[in-house]
Protein backbone atom coordinates (compact mmCIF):
# COMPACT_ATOMS: atom_id res chain seq x y z
CA UNK A 1 0.00 0.00 0.00
CA UNK A 2 1.28 3.44 -0.87
CA UNK A 3 1.10 5.72 2.09
CA UNK A 4 2.39 8.73 0.17
CA UNK A 5 -1.04 9.55 -1.26
CA UNK A 6 -2.65 12.15 0.96
CA UNK A 7 -6.24 11.60 2.00
CA UNK A 8 -7.01 15.16 0.92
CA UNK A 9 -5.78 14.71 -2.66
CA UNK A 10 -7.39 11.30 -2.94
CA UNK A 11 -10.81 12.58 -1.85
CA UNK A 12 -10.66 15.34 -4.45
CA UNK A 13 -9.74 12.86 -7.17
CA UNK A 14 -12.55 10.52 -6.11
CA UNK A 15 -15.05 13.40 -6.19
CA UNK A 16 -13.91 14.50 -9.65
CA UNK A 17 -14.22 10.99 -11.03
CA UNK A 18 -17.61 10.38 -9.37
CA UNK A 19 -19.22 13.63 -10.54
CA UNK A 20 -17.82 13.30 -14.06
CA UNK A 21 -19.13 9.72 -14.30
CA UNK A 22 -22.61 10.70 -13.09
CA UNK A 23 -22.74 13.57 -15.60
CA UNK A 24 -21.64 11.26 -18.43
CA UNK A 25 -24.56 8.90 -17.76
CA UNK A 26 -23.13 6.14 -15.55
CA UNK A 27 -25.46 4.35 -13.16
CA UNK A 28 -24.53 4.54 -9.48
CA UNK A 29 -23.28 0.95 -9.32
CA UNK A 30 -20.63 1.71 -11.94
CA UNK A 31 -19.45 4.82 -10.08
CA UNK A 32 -19.25 2.74 -6.92
CA UNK A 33 -17.15 -0.07 -8.40
CA UNK A 34 -14.78 2.35 -10.16
CA UNK A 35 -14.12 4.31 -6.98
CA UNK A 36 -13.76 1.15 -4.86
CA UNK A 37 -11.01 0.06 -7.23
CA UNK A 38 -9.12 3.32 -6.76
CA UNK A 39 -9.59 3.31 -2.99
CA UNK A 40 -8.42 -0.28 -2.55
CA UNK A 41 -5.21 0.36 -4.43
CA UNK A 42 -4.17 3.25 -2.21
CA UNK A 43 -5.45 1.65 0.99
CA UNK A 44 -8.45 3.86 1.73
CA UNK A 45 -11.94 2.97 2.82
CA UNK A 46 -14.63 4.81 0.91
CA UNK A 47 -18.35 5.45 1.48
CA UNK A 48 -20.51 7.13 -1.13
CA UNK A 49 -23.83 8.89 -1.26
CA UNK A 50 -24.67 9.56 -4.89
CA UNK A 51 -27.60 11.61 -6.07
CA UNK A 52 -28.33 12.76 -9.59
CA UNK A 53 -26.54 16.09 -9.32
CA UNK A 54 -24.03 15.67 -6.53
CA UNK A 55 -21.75 13.21 -4.80
CA UNK A 56 -20.99 13.00 -1.07
CA UNK A 57 -17.91 10.95 -0.25
CA UNK A 58 -16.31 9.91 3.01
CA UNK A 59 -12.77 8.57 2.83
CA UNK A 60 -11.07 6.76 5.72
CA UNK A 61 -7.33 6.15 5.76
CA UNK A 62 -5.38 3.33 7.41
CA UNK A 63 -4.87 5.20 10.69
CA UNK A 64 -8.57 5.96 11.03
CA UNK A 65 -8.70 9.61 9.92
CA UNK A 66 -11.79 10.45 7.90
CA UNK A 67 -12.55 13.19 5.42
CA UNK A 68 -16.01 13.97 4.02
CA UNK A 69 -16.49 16.14 0.98
CA UNK A 70 -19.33 17.09 -1.30
CA UNK A 71 -19.34 18.20 -4.93
CA UNK A 72 -21.99 19.08 -7.48
CA UNK A 73 -21.83 17.48 -10.91
CA UNK A 74 -20.99 19.43 -14.07
CA UNK A 75 -23.94 19.90 -16.49
CA UNK A 76 -25.30 16.54 -17.58
CA UNK A 77 -24.51 15.38 -21.09
CA UNK A 78 -24.51 11.69 -21.91
CA UNK A 79 -21.08 10.59 -23.10
CA UNK A 80 -20.58 6.85 -22.93
CA UNK A 81 -16.96 6.95 -24.14
CA UNK A 82 -16.00 8.51 -20.80
CA UNK A 83 -17.41 5.46 -19.01
CA UNK A 84 -14.93 3.30 -20.89
CA UNK A 85 -12.07 5.70 -20.27
CA UNK A 86 -12.66 5.99 -16.53
CA UNK A 87 -13.08 2.23 -16.23
CA UNK A 88 -9.73 1.68 -17.98
CA UNK A 89 -8.09 4.36 -15.89
CA UNK A 90 -9.21 2.76 -12.63
CA UNK A 91 -8.08 -0.68 -13.79
CA UNK A 92 -4.67 0.67 -14.74
CA UNK A 93 -4.41 2.17 -11.27
CA UNK A 94 -5.49 -1.09 -9.66
CA UNK A 95 -2.81 -2.97 -11.60
CA UNK A 96 -0.14 -0.45 -10.66
CA UNK A 97 0.36 0.93 -14.17
CA UNK A 98 -0.51 4.50 -13.17
CA UNK A 99 0.86 6.54 -10.30
CA UNK A 100 -1.36 8.94 -8.36
CA UNK A 101 -0.16 11.99 -10.33
CA UNK A 102 -0.70 10.22 -13.63
CA UNK A 103 -4.17 9.17 -12.53
CA UNK A 104 -5.01 12.80 -11.71
CA UNK A 105 -3.80 13.95 -15.13
CA UNK A 106 -5.72 11.15 -16.83
CA UNK A 107 -8.92 12.05 -14.97
CA UNK A 108 -8.55 15.68 -16.00
CA UNK A 109 -7.94 14.70 -19.62
CA UNK A 110 -11.00 12.41 -19.74
CA UNK A 111 -13.23 15.08 -18.19
CA UNK A 112 -12.37 17.38 -21.08
CA UNK A 113 -12.46 14.81 -23.89
CA UNK A 114 -14.56 16.12 -26.80
CA UNK A 115 -17.93 14.71 -27.74
CA UNK A 116 -19.18 14.37 -31.31
CA UNK A 117 -19.66 17.55 -33.35
CA UNK A 118 -23.14 19.13 -32.95
CA UNK A 119 -23.80 19.01 -36.70
CA UNK A 120 -22.94 15.33 -36.87
CA UNK A 121 -25.24 14.68 -33.90
CA UNK A 122 -28.03 16.64 -35.62
CA UNK A 123 -27.70 14.55 -38.79
CA UNK A 124 -27.54 11.32 -36.77
CA UNK A 125 -30.62 12.31 -34.79
CA UNK A 126 -32.40 13.08 -38.07
CA UNK A 127 -31.58 9.67 -39.55
CA UNK A 128 -32.55 7.98 -36.34
CA UNK A 129 -35.98 9.61 -36.16
CA UNK A 130 -36.54 9.08 -39.89
CA UNK A 131 -35.87 5.36 -39.48
CA UNK A 132 -38.12 5.20 -36.42
CA UNK A 133 -40.80 6.90 -38.52
CA UNK A 134 -40.41 4.24 -41.21
CA UNK A 135 -40.53 1.53 -38.52
CA UNK A 136 -43.75 3.05 -37.21
CA UNK A 137 -45.31 2.67 -40.64
CA UNK A 138 -44.62 6.06 -42.22
CA UNK A 139 -43.89 6.39 -45.93
CA UNK A 140 -40.63 7.68 -47.40
CA UNK A 141 -41.92 11.27 -47.52
CA UNK A 142 -42.96 11.09 -43.87
CA UNK A 143 -39.44 9.88 -43.07
CA UNK A 144 -37.92 12.87 -44.87
CA UNK A 145 -40.04 15.29 -42.88
CA UNK A 146 -39.16 13.49 -39.65
CA UNK A 147 -35.47 13.85 -40.61
CA UNK A 148 -35.85 17.58 -41.17
CA UNK A 149 -37.86 18.11 -37.99
CA UNK A 150 -35.53 16.15 -35.72
CA UNK A 151 -32.31 17.64 -37.14
CA UNK A 152 -33.52 21.22 -36.85
CA UNK A 153 -34.96 20.60 -33.40
CA UNK A 154 -31.67 19.10 -32.24
CA UNK A 155 -29.72 22.12 -33.50
CA UNK A 156 -32.14 24.50 -31.82
CA UNK A 157 -31.76 22.64 -28.54
CA UNK A 158 -27.96 22.66 -28.70
CA UNK A 159 -27.96 26.41 -29.32
CA UNK A 160 -30.37 27.16 -26.50
CA UNK A 161 -28.19 25.15 -24.14
CA UNK A 162 -25.14 27.05 -25.39
CA UNK A 163 -26.83 30.36 -24.64
CA UNK A 164 -27.10 29.17 -21.00
CA UNK A 165 -30.87 29.11 -20.80
CA UNK A 166 -32.51 26.68 -18.42
CA UNK A 167 -32.08 23.18 -19.90
CA UNK A 168 -35.77 22.42 -19.45
CA UNK A 169 -36.69 25.42 -21.62
CA UNK A 170 -34.48 23.93 -24.32
CA UNK A 171 -36.60 20.75 -24.29
CA UNK A 172 -39.86 22.70 -24.56
CA UNK A 173 -38.58 24.83 -27.44
CA UNK A 174 -36.94 21.91 -29.27
CA UNK A 175 -40.09 19.81 -28.99
CA UNK A 176 -42.16 22.80 -30.16
CA UNK A 177 -39.96 23.37 -33.23
CA UNK A 178 -39.79 19.67 -34.05
CA UNK A 179 -43.50 19.02 -33.83
CA UNK A 180 -44.25 22.25 -35.71
CA UNK A 181 -42.23 20.94 -38.67
CA UNK A 182 -43.45 17.37 -38.24
CA UNK A 183 -47.03 18.64 -38.21
CA UNK A 184 -46.60 20.01 -41.74
CA UNK A 185 -47.38 16.70 -43.40
CA UNK A 186 -50.57 16.34 -41.38
CA UNK A 187 -51.50 19.87 -42.40
CA UNK A 188 -50.78 19.43 -46.12
CA UNK A 189 -51.56 15.72 -46.35
CA UNK A 190 -48.06 14.64 -47.43
CA UNK A 191 -47.22 10.93 -47.35
CA UNK A 192 -49.40 7.98 -46.39
CA UNK A 193 -49.42 8.14 -42.58
CA UNK A 194 -48.62 11.67 -41.39
CA UNK A 195 -49.46 10.89 -37.76
CA UNK A 196 -46.41 8.59 -37.59
CA UNK A 197 -44.17 11.60 -38.27
CA UNK A 198 -45.62 13.58 -35.40
CA UNK A 199 -45.29 10.61 -33.06
CA UNK A 200 -41.69 9.68 -33.88
CA UNK A 201 -39.93 12.97 -34.68
CA UNK A 202 -39.66 14.02 -31.02
CA UNK A 203 -38.30 10.65 -29.86
CA UNK A 204 -34.72 11.97 -29.87
CA UNK A 205 -35.65 14.15 -26.88
CA UNK A 206 -36.88 11.21 -24.79
CA UNK A 207 -34.37 10.85 -21.93
CA UNK A 208 -33.61 7.18 -22.49
CA UNK A 209 -30.38 7.01 -20.52
CA UNK A 210 -31.74 8.55 -17.27
CA UNK A 211 -34.88 6.42 -17.56
CA UNK A 212 -32.96 3.17 -17.93
CA UNK A 213 -30.37 4.19 -15.32
CA UNK A 214 -33.15 4.97 -12.91
CA UNK A 215 -34.43 1.41 -13.14
CA UNK A 216 -30.91 -0.04 -12.89
CA UNK A 217 -30.30 2.03 -9.73
CA UNK A 218 -33.58 0.78 -8.35
CA UNK A 219 -32.56 -2.82 -9.01
CA UNK A 220 -29.16 -2.28 -7.38
CA UNK A 221 -30.57 -0.44 -4.39
CA UNK A 222 -29.48 3.17 -4.95
CA UNK A 223 -32.88 4.56 -4.09
CA UNK A 224 -32.13 8.31 -3.88
CA UNK A 225 -30.41 8.36 -7.21
CA UNK A 226 -33.15 6.22 -8.78
CA UNK A 227 -35.83 8.69 -7.67
CA UNK A 228 -33.81 11.66 -8.85
CA UNK A 229 -33.27 10.22 -12.29
CA UNK A 230 -36.90 9.16 -12.62
CA UNK A 231 -38.10 12.63 -11.63
CA UNK A 232 -35.67 14.30 -14.03
CA UNK A 233 -36.74 12.04 -16.90
CA UNK A 234 -40.44 12.40 -16.13
CA UNK A 235 -40.13 16.18 -16.11
CA UNK A 236 -38.35 16.15 -19.47
CA UNK A 237 -41.18 14.03 -20.84
CA UNK A 238 -43.63 16.61 -19.51
CA UNK A 239 -41.62 19.41 -21.18
CA UNK A 240 -41.73 17.51 -24.48
CA UNK A 241 -45.47 17.06 -24.12
CA UNK A 242 -45.94 20.78 -23.38
CA UNK A 243 -43.93 21.75 -26.47
CA UNK A 244 -45.98 19.34 -28.57
CA UNK A 245 -49.25 20.55 -27.12
CA UNK A 246 -48.31 24.15 -27.95
CA UNK A 247 -47.48 23.45 -31.58
CA UNK A 248 -50.49 21.17 -32.02
CA UNK A 249 -52.72 23.95 -30.70
CA UNK A 250 -51.02 26.40 -33.06
CA UNK A 251 -51.42 24.11 -36.09
CA UNK A 252 -54.98 23.31 -35.12
CA UNK A 253 -54.61 19.55 -35.45
CA UNK A 254 -57.07 17.93 -33.08
CA UNK A 255 -56.92 14.30 -34.14
CA UNK A 256 -53.42 13.41 -32.93
CA UNK B 1 -45.29 -14.95 -48.23
CA UNK B 2 -42.04 -16.48 -46.92
CA UNK B 3 -39.99 -14.05 -49.00
CA UNK B 4 -42.14 -11.14 -47.91
CA UNK B 5 -41.65 -12.09 -44.25
CA UNK B 6 -37.88 -12.38 -44.65
CA UNK B 7 -37.83 -9.05 -46.45
CA UNK B 8 -39.72 -7.48 -43.56
CA UNK B 9 -37.24 -8.88 -41.03
CA UNK B 10 -34.34 -7.59 -43.09
CA UNK B 11 -35.94 -4.17 -43.44
CA UNK B 12 -36.61 -4.05 -39.69
CA UNK B 13 -33.01 -5.07 -39.01
CA UNK B 14 -31.48 -2.43 -41.30
CA UNK B 15 -33.69 0.39 -40.04
CA UNK B 16 -32.95 -0.50 -36.41
CA UNK B 17 -29.24 -0.77 -37.29
CA UNK B 18 -29.25 2.86 -38.42
CA UNK B 19 -31.29 3.91 -35.39
CA UNK B 20 -28.90 2.24 -32.93
CA UNK B 21 -25.80 3.68 -34.67
CA UNK B 22 -27.30 7.16 -34.57
CA UNK B 23 -28.30 6.84 -30.92
CA UNK B 24 -24.71 5.76 -30.34
CA UNK B 25 -23.53 9.06 -31.85
CA UNK B 26 -26.00 11.00 -29.71
CA UNK B 27 -24.74 9.22 -26.57
CA UNK B 28 -21.05 9.55 -27.41
CA UNK B 29 -20.28 5.87 -27.99
CA UNK B 30 -16.72 5.62 -29.42
CA UNK B 31 -16.81 5.63 -33.23
CA UNK B 32 -14.75 2.41 -33.39
CA UNK B 33 -17.52 0.31 -31.81
CA UNK B 34 -20.59 2.05 -33.23
CA UNK B 35 -21.10 -0.91 -35.55
CA UNK B 36 -21.49 -3.26 -32.59
CA UNK B 37 -24.18 -1.00 -31.15
CA UNK B 38 -25.82 -1.01 -34.59
CA UNK B 39 -25.70 -4.80 -34.97
CA UNK B 40 -27.04 -5.37 -31.46
CA UNK B 41 -29.80 -2.80 -31.96
CA UNK B 42 -30.74 -4.32 -35.31
CA UNK B 43 -30.72 -7.79 -33.81
CA UNK B 44 -32.84 -6.72 -30.84
CA UNK B 45 -35.46 -4.96 -32.93
CA UNK B 46 -35.66 -7.66 -35.61
CA UNK B 47 -35.80 -10.40 -32.98
CA UNK B 48 -38.62 -8.57 -31.21
CA UNK B 49 -40.38 -8.15 -34.56
CA UNK B 50 -40.20 -11.90 -35.20
CA UNK B 51 -41.42 -12.68 -31.67
CA UNK B 52 -44.31 -10.26 -32.11
CA UNK B 53 -45.24 -12.01 -35.38
CA UNK B 54 -45.45 -15.28 -33.45
CA UNK B 55 -47.93 -13.70 -31.02
CA UNK B 56 -45.59 -13.32 -28.08
CA UNK B 57 -46.85 -10.34 -26.04
CA UNK B 58 -45.13 -6.98 -26.44
CA UNK B 59 -43.63 -7.00 -22.94
CA UNK B 60 -42.38 -10.60 -23.07
CA UNK B 61 -40.96 -10.04 -26.55
CA UNK B 62 -39.10 -6.92 -25.42
CA UNK B 63 -37.81 -8.74 -22.35
CA UNK B 64 -36.48 -11.65 -24.39
CA UNK B 65 -34.90 -9.31 -26.96
CA UNK B 66 -33.20 -7.09 -24.40
CA UNK B 67 -31.98 -10.10 -22.41
CA UNK B 68 -30.42 -11.48 -25.58
CA UNK B 69 -28.73 -8.11 -26.16
CA UNK B 70 -27.42 -8.12 -22.58
CA UNK B 71 -25.98 -11.64 -22.90
CA UNK B 72 -24.42 -11.03 -26.33
CA UNK B 73 -23.13 -7.71 -24.99
CA UNK B 74 -21.17 -9.49 -22.25
CA UNK B 75 -19.30 -11.52 -24.88
CA UNK B 76 -18.75 -8.50 -27.13
CA UNK B 77 -17.41 -6.43 -24.24
CA UNK B 78 -14.65 -8.97 -23.67
CA UNK B 79 -13.81 -9.03 -27.37
CA UNK B 80 -13.49 -5.28 -27.86
CA UNK B 81 -12.38 -4.32 -24.34
CA UNK B 82 -15.15 -1.81 -23.59
CA UNK B 83 -17.77 -2.01 -20.81
CA UNK B 84 -20.89 -3.57 -22.30
CA UNK B 85 -23.16 -0.67 -21.34
CA UNK B 86 -21.41 1.51 -23.94
CA UNK B 87 -23.08 -0.38 -26.76
CA UNK B 88 -26.00 -2.18 -25.11
CA UNK B 89 -27.45 1.18 -24.04
CA UNK B 90 -27.92 2.56 -27.60
CA UNK B 91 -29.00 -0.91 -28.77
CA UNK B 92 -31.72 -1.24 -26.15
CA UNK B 93 -32.83 2.35 -26.58
CA UNK B 94 -34.03 1.49 -30.10
CA UNK B 95 -36.87 -0.21 -28.20
CA UNK B 96 -37.47 2.62 -25.71
CA UNK B 97 -41.22 3.09 -25.19
CA UNK B 98 -41.07 6.79 -26.05
CA UNK B 99 -44.35 6.57 -27.93
CA UNK B 100 -46.22 5.24 -24.88
CA UNK B 101 -44.41 7.61 -22.53
CA UNK B 102 -45.61 10.75 -24.19
CA UNK B 103 -49.02 9.32 -25.00
CA UNK B 104 -49.29 9.14 -21.21
CA UNK B 105 -48.21 12.76 -20.93
CA UNK B 106 -50.48 13.97 -23.74
CA UNK B 107 -53.37 12.09 -22.17
CA UNK B 108 -52.67 13.75 -18.85
CA UNK B 109 -52.67 17.16 -20.53
CA UNK B 110 -56.03 16.33 -22.12
CA UNK B 111 -57.39 15.60 -18.64
CA UNK B 112 -57.14 19.32 -17.81
CA UNK B 113 -60.01 19.91 -20.22
CA UNK B 114 -63.11 18.92 -18.25
CA UNK B 115 -65.42 18.60 -21.24
CA UNK B 116 -62.98 16.36 -23.08
CA UNK B 117 -62.52 14.09 -20.08
CA UNK B 118 -66.29 13.77 -19.71
CA UNK B 119 -66.75 13.18 -23.42
CA UNK B 120 -64.37 10.27 -23.55
CA UNK B 121 -64.78 7.73 -20.78
CA UNK B 122 -61.77 5.78 -22.02
CA UNK B 123 -59.33 8.60 -21.33
CA UNK B 124 -58.27 7.47 -17.85
CA UNK B 125 -58.00 3.75 -18.69
CA UNK B 126 -55.98 4.80 -21.75
CA UNK B 127 -53.59 6.90 -19.66
CA UNK B 128 -53.16 4.11 -17.12
CA UNK B 129 -52.62 1.55 -19.87
CA UNK B 130 -49.94 3.66 -21.54
CA UNK B 131 -48.25 4.42 -18.23
CA UNK B 132 -48.11 0.79 -17.15
CA UNK B 133 -46.87 -0.25 -20.58
CA UNK B 134 -44.13 2.41 -20.43
CA UNK B 135 -43.00 1.32 -16.98
CA UNK B 136 -43.02 -2.39 -17.81
CA UNK B 137 -41.09 -1.90 -21.04
CA UNK B 138 -38.56 0.30 -19.23
CA UNK B 139 -38.06 -2.39 -16.61
CA UNK B 140 -37.46 -5.03 -19.27
CA UNK B 141 -34.88 -2.83 -21.02
CA UNK B 142 -33.08 -2.06 -17.77
CA UNK B 143 -33.00 -5.74 -16.83
CA UNK B 144 -31.46 -6.50 -20.22
CA UNK B 145 -28.76 -3.86 -19.82
CA UNK B 146 -27.89 -4.77 -16.24
CA UNK B 147 -28.08 -8.54 -16.80
CA UNK B 148 -24.35 -8.91 -16.20
CA UNK B 149 -24.65 -7.42 -12.72
CA UNK B 150 -27.67 -9.60 -11.97
CA UNK B 151 -26.27 -12.89 -13.31
CA UNK B 152 -22.82 -12.83 -11.81
CA UNK B 153 -21.96 -12.42 -8.16
CA UNK B 154 -19.86 -9.37 -7.45
CA UNK B 155 -16.29 -10.52 -7.02
CA UNK B 156 -12.91 -9.01 -7.56
CA UNK B 157 -10.77 -10.62 -10.21
CA UNK B 158 -7.53 -11.90 -8.65
CA UNK B 159 -4.38 -10.00 -9.62
CA UNK B 160 -2.82 -12.97 -11.43
CA UNK B 161 -5.65 -13.56 -13.90
CA UNK B 162 -6.05 -9.82 -14.41
CA UNK B 163 -2.85 -9.59 -16.42
CA UNK B 164 -5.01 -10.47 -19.38
CA UNK B 165 -6.35 -7.01 -20.23
CA UNK B 166 -9.61 -8.34 -21.64
CA UNK B 167 -10.77 -9.30 -18.18
CA UNK B 168 -10.55 -5.72 -16.95
CA UNK B 169 -13.96 -4.32 -17.74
Amino acid sequence: MNTDVSIDAFTDLALDVATALIAAGAHSGRVHTNLKRLAQKWGFGIELNLTFNAALITVRDASGNTLTRYKNTPPHSVHLERLTEYSRMTWKVADGELSFDEAQQEARRIAQSPNYNDWLVAVAVGFSCACLCLLAGGSFLNGCIAFLAASLGSLVRVHIVKWKFNPMISFVVASFVTSLIAGMDTLFGIGSSPEATLATAVLYLVPGVPLVNSIIDLIEGYLTSAWNRALFAAFILLCIAVGMALSIALLGIDNF
Amino acid sequence: MEIGFLFHILLDFSLAFVVACCWGILFGTPARILWIAGLLGGWAHAFRFVLLQFDVGLISATLIASLSVGVIGIFCSHKVYHPSVVFTMPACITMIPGLYAYRTMLGSIKLTDMSASQLSAELIPEIMHNMMLTLSLLFTLAIGISIAALLFRSKSVPETTRKNKRRRL
